[in-house]
């Protein structure tokens, strides 16, 4: 019991910390001039909540969220690839359309 | 609580403190820096060293059980995963950005890249002999 009294307040206090700093995260998410700067934000919040899950195992004293925290890594990390793949592929796409001359729509969208 | 459990209260806290410090520079760097590449650079830091000292503080206050080993197996997936995400994030920057000249030095190949690098030394080099004649 006594043990709980010490861990309880710091594992708070870091969770309280790590949301701070993922809102900011957002802000830069948010406010990134370019694509690559959104996925970098995005890439660090899936880092920061892998700590709060861990965090969270702990102070719930649930082990299988660390399972859950082992899951968010894979999908964040396949998520940004993904993206990053798709993402260089729409814009060889589009420049291989201005090149044939039939970039009409893809010219409206940039 | 017995000496024992303080000290390791103490050191997992001293972890976790550091691994906080790192999570809030890599925050400063991602504002401070102006481009994207120069931003990567801070981004990448809390995904491998932030994390890691942050699980293990997590992995002291846990002990040795099956919980520690897979905290242990998220930070080696990272240590993998990271370096990897930010070649391809910088292969996006560099493949969909026309004006990637006006922010960083291009050179077409290698060997102009170490032309320019040879160049750069010996201006230095006789620099250094004017400014300390021996």
């Amino acid at each position: 019991m006594e043990k709980e009294m010490i861990y309880h307040p710091l594992f708070i206090v870091l969770l309280i910390l790590l949301s701070f700093m993922l809102l900011i995260c957002l802000i830069r998410a948010v406010k990134g001039p370019r694509v690559a700067d959104r996925l970098m934000a995005v890439n660090m919040m899936g880092t920061m909540v892998m700590v709060m899950i861990s965090i969270l195992a702990l102070l719930l004293k649930e082990g299988y969220l660390v399972d859950i925290c082992l899951i968010y890594a894979m999908i964040s990390f396949l998520a940004v690839v993904v993206i990053s793949k798709v993402y260089i592929g729409i814009y060889e796409e589009k420049q291989h359309n201005l090149e044939n001359g039939e970039g009409s729509d893809a010219d409206e969208r940039s | 609580m017995s000496a024992v459990e303080w000290i390791r209260f103490i050191a997992g806290s001293i972890f976790l403190v550091i691994g906080m410090v790192i999570f809030f520079t890599e925050l400063f760097g991602v504002f401070h820096f102006k481009y994207v590449l120069n931003r990567m650079h801070a981004a990448a830091m809390g995904d491998t060293l932030g994390i890691s000292s942050c699980l293990i503080g997590l992995m002291i206050f846990s002990g040795l059980n099956f919980t520690t080993m897979k905290m242990f197996l998220i930070v080696v997936f990272l240590w993998f995963a990271s370096p990897v995400s930010s070649h391809v994030l910088s292969r996006l920057e560099a493949a969909t950005n026309e004006h990637l000249s006006e922010n960083c030095e291009i050179y077409e190949d290698v060997e102009s890249l170490e032309q320019e690098l040879a160049a750069k030394r010996e201006r230095e080099n006789t620099g250094e002999k004017e400014a300390y004649p021996s």
